[in-house]
């Protein structure tokens, strides 16, 4: 746990007999590369064994690096390979959170918002966790952008829960919440005071113990351990939630009524975590299947999220594919309403009469292009039941704790399946210049004086050239430092002429839930909506951004009359120009969007 | 006389001192001369003393120490002793909590070792077997398939449906081709073979083992909810639960009895301990106000992993 970044791995040693002497701990390395060299050095000595990344959500960023490593040594082809060689799983929910998303981070996807907690472990005072390159979709997108534009994927892995329990017993029921950390949340009255656990996060935002899901061809330490290794896992929240998701080319439409559909899940494709075979139709399938917990809530829904890439961009995008009811989905959008709700929050009880026992389908991406890499997994969700607080709230005659929701939307998560284009294919893929292409063409990069005279205190029109999509950003003026004369009232300027030197304020506008937002531009949606701002610099020939609190660059090149800008987070892209005003937005009569 | 002997000799207590003795002696006799607690000022680290340093290093997977590590690791111990000994001296290891649970654990070791001092005889695990048959039940188990009645395809006819279901089924075989017809596809199995009550718990929830177990076997039965839905049932057997045979568990028996027997003597040394003593409390212990002293938590130096 190098300065309080949590990067604690839980290793798996495939056969007891041959486990080693020691384990290796802290004190032989803090660094995650030294862990799997060390594995290695067992494997090649007939030890094999595999590591899963635990709590990615506490790792202040750490967990999912794309830039270097803790040894400070670039991301490259041997990182990707040590990593993916050892670590074929990471743990995506416990006790202290959930590591799947962020809402900042995938801000059209309703359900992100679920158990989010994100603080650093030994809450070293004067720092703030940092949410990039602490969650698991991030690092999928991520993963295969690297691919595409490096050739070189650090981030194939499957998904599993694990309790993150301290007390030997696992918590993983909202009904029988019994804490995690001994004495500091071991009692209902020490958890539902809010006690600070080691001083650092409020006992009522620890949710209950993840589980792992393994699909294996028996119950054996052995099998269990190849089954693991190839990823074909999914993870729970505590409900013992069962979910399938096979992917292929020749599933027909009607196979999941077949009795052994599950026989020709295997045959005609390939199960969850792993590689979709070379293309055989115009766009992949996908089986997807979930039963209940018998003793837990109806479910609600099951849907695939998606990621892809193009020029360095990661996006993502969330279909509902099957559901509980006779909901219609959106007519524009496809998405389906909201269950509702049978919880009683005062009395703390639901009913399971809304929602499903099973749901399965069989789904073809509608919006496929197989120049581009791109993954699947499934999300299983539960009808909403009451949250352990909510249970234990009535139980003391208390109101439900003001810092957590009353109800939860327990959930499954089945290990991604991937999409990796032919060379054939990737060569029809749409591609953007890069900052390489344009310097060969003999643009410069601005400087800072540059930089300032083209955006500052200006409304600037941006096309993100990859996905065509159109918006303002407004630059607010930059402070000017203490010799700036006295401005009245009246001066736009009286205000911001207290910012520090060349800090300044910035507002995206005119994004609407349709535009397909690339990764880390935060909740860019609700920004335009509420015109909230946020800060940027102007340092070094950089336009300098943040996303809480990690920092995003752009650059921009100058080619003739027009100018390109790189965001540091886009692997040598330079996706986005200066373009004219727009003045419809939505003009009537051209191509829907 | 011999009897009386052999009678003394099995008692716990006796038994306790004995080995106490016995590890007192021997630890006094291992340790002579090497860097223990020395009322004459003077700490002498032996050649074993050394070799036990580099061998605790080693079993930590380490390569071998430098001189310089070894060095470090030496004035460490050194120190470890001269704190532990001017420690001693200012009595600090007086009511210090920590210490005290320490040698209170340790004396729980003791009367572990004592514990496992003995084998019981044949005659004796048998005898002990038969008062403790109970503890090797076998669990009972269903034999059973069911029809499903699914809430997903029928909402809340499901019941209704299931019932209706049953009337058509009197008297009709458990294969019959009636049953087939009547019911939705389940998602798992349609047949269960030979499952104890916390193997259906698992698979299809609590209250569905519990009406099962009170089935009569070789009818169609129910509607029995499940957390799935609704099902008739049709028991093929239940067999009982049954003490198993001592021979089929001798190896759990004597296991049982060998901790049975380390309870006994923990106790039994205990309780002879405890005699001893007069224990003096207030004659209310509840009495006490505590409601001042409740203690708000306090915040620990190093968080949880």
């Amino acid at each position: 746990m190098p300065n309080n970044m949590n990067l604690h791995r839980n290793i798996f040693f495939k056969d007891c007999g041959k486990v080693p002497a020691m384990p290796f701990s802290a004190l032989d390395s803090k660094h995650p590369v030294d862990l799997w060299s060390w594995m290695d050095g067992q494997r090649k000595a007939g030890n094999d064994l595999l590591a899963i990344s635990h709590n990615a959500n506490l790792s202040d960023g750490r967990m999912f690096p794309t830039e270097v490593d803790t040894n400070g040594r670039p991301i490259d082809a041997a990182y990707a390979a040590s990593r993916v060689r050892n670590e074929p799983l990471i743990e995506i929910k416990q006790l202290k959170g959930t590591s799947e998303t962020h809402p900042l981070l995938s801000p059209n996807d309703e359900f992100a918002n679920f158990e989010i907690l994100s603080v650093l472990l030994g809450n070293p005072p004067g720092r703030i966790a940092h949410v990039v390159g602490s969650y698991a979709r991030q690092a999928l997108k991520d993963g295969i952008a690297l691919e595409d534009s490096k050739g070189f994927n650090p981030y194939r892995f499957g998904f599993g829960a694990a309790s993150d329990s301290h007390n030997t017993a696992v918590p993983y029921r909202q009904d029988n919440f019994f804490g995690g950390h001994s004495f500091t949340d071991g009692t209902i009255e020490a958890r539902m005071s809010g006690t600070l656990v080691g001083g650092m996060f409020d006992a009522r935002l620890e949710g209950t113990s993840g589980l792992t899901g393994v699909w294996a061809e028996e119950n054996t330490r052995a099998s269990l351990f190849e089954a693991m290794k190839r990823k074909e896992t999914f993870a729970v929240t505590g409900p013992h939630i069962q979910v399938r998701f096979f992917g292929g080319w020749e599933y027909g439409p009607d196979l999941v009524k077949q009795k052994d559909w599950v026989r020709t899940g295997y045959a005609k494709g390939v199960p969850m975590g792993g590689d979709l075979p070379p293309a055989k139709a115009k766009a992949p399938t996908f089986m997807v299947w979930a039963v209940k917990d018998p003793t837990s809530g109806n479910l609600d829904r099951i849907q695939v999220v998606k990621g892809w890439t193009m020029s360095g961009q990661g996006f993502e995008k969330i279909y509902d594919v099957v559901w509980a009811g006779d909901r219609k989905p959106d007519k524009w959008t496809g998405v389906v309403p909201p269950i509702g709700s049978t919880v009683d929050v005062e009395n703390a009880t639901y009913t399971n009469t809304i929602g499903a026992v099973e749901l399965k389908t069989v789904w073809t991406d509608p919006e496929f292009d197989p120049s581009l890499h791109a993954f699947y997994y499934a999300r299983v969700l539960e009808i909403p039941t009451p949250r352990w607080t909510t249970l234990q709230a009535k139980q003391l005659g208390i109101a439900p704790p003001d810092v957590v929701a009353p109800t939860v939307q327990e959930r499954a998560w089945s290990s991604p399946i991937w999409h990796t284009p032919s060379a054939e294919a990737r060569k029809a893929a749409p591609r953007s210049t890069t900052v390489a292409e344009l310097t060969q063409k003999g643009a410069v990069a601005l400087n800072d004086a540059q930089l300032k005279a083209l955006i500052v205190e200006k409304s600037i029109w941006l096309q993100n050239t990859v996905t065509g999509d159109k918006y303002m950003i407004i630059y607010g003026a930059l402070g000017k430092g203490p010799d700036a004369k006295p401005l009245t009232p009246s001066d736009p300027g009286y205000v911001t002429q207290r910012f520090p030197v060349n800090q300044g304020q910035f507002q995206i506008r005119y994004v609407g839930k349709k535009v397909a937002m690339q990764s880390l531009t935060g909740d860019t949606v609700e920004a335009s909506y509420l015109g909230t701002s946020r800060t940027y610099n102007i340092v070094d020939g950089k336009i300098v951004t943040e996303l809480v609190g990690t920092p995003i660059e752009i650059s921009v090149y100058k080619l003739a009359d027009k100018y390109f800008g790189a965001r540091s987070n886009e692997f040598g892209y330079a996706n986005f120009e200066i373009v004219p005003a727009v003045a419809q937005l939505s003009p009537l009569g051209a191509a829907p969007r | 006389m011999s009897i009386a002997i052999g009678r003394w000799l099995r008692e716990p207590l006796l038994q306790f001192l004995l080995t106490g003795l016995l590890l007192f002696v021997g630890y006094h006799w291992a340790n002579h001369g090497s860097g223990q607690p020395d009322s004459d000022g003077r700490i002498e680290l032996t050649a074993d003393d050394l070799r036990q340093i580099r061998f605790a290093w080693l079993a930590q997977g380490r390569e071998a120490l430098s001189p310089e590590q070894m060095r470090r690791l030496v004035d460490a111990r050194v120190r470890e002793e001269i704190l532990y000994r001017e420690a001693l001296a200012l009595g600090l290891d007086k009511d210090d909590t920590i210490v005290r649970r320490r040698m209170a654990q340790k004396m729980e070791f003791l009367f572990e070792d004592v514990a496992a001092l003995r084998d019981p005889t044949a005659d004796e695990l048998r005898a002990w077997f038969e008062k403790n048959a109970e503890r090797f039940t076998l669990p009972a188990r269903a034999t059973f398939r069911h029809l499903y009645f699914s809430p997903d395809r029928r909402g809340e006819r499901a019941r209704d449906d299931a019932a209706r279901a049953l009337a058509k089924l009197a008297g009709e075989p458990a294969d019959g081709p009636a049953a087939a017809t009547l019911a939705d596809p389940f998602m798992f199995q349609d047949y269960y073979g030979d499952r104890s009550f916390d193997e259906v718990a698992r698979s299809l929830g609590p209250g569905f083992a519990r009406a099962l177990f009170e089935l009569a076997p070789g009818a169609w039965s129910g509607p029995i909810e499940s957390g799935y839905g609704w099902h008739l049932v049709w028991v093929d057997s239940i067999t009982p639960a049954r003490v198993q045979a001592f021979e089929d568990v001798e190896a759990d028996v004597r296991r049982e009895w060998i901790e049975g027997q380390r309870a006994e003597i923990r106790e039994g040394a205990f309780e002879a301990m405890r005699a001893r003593y007069e224990v003096v409390l207030p004659k209310d212990l509840d009495a006490a106000d505590l409601a001042n002293l409740r203690a708000t938590e306090v915040e620990r130096p190093e968080g949880p992993r």
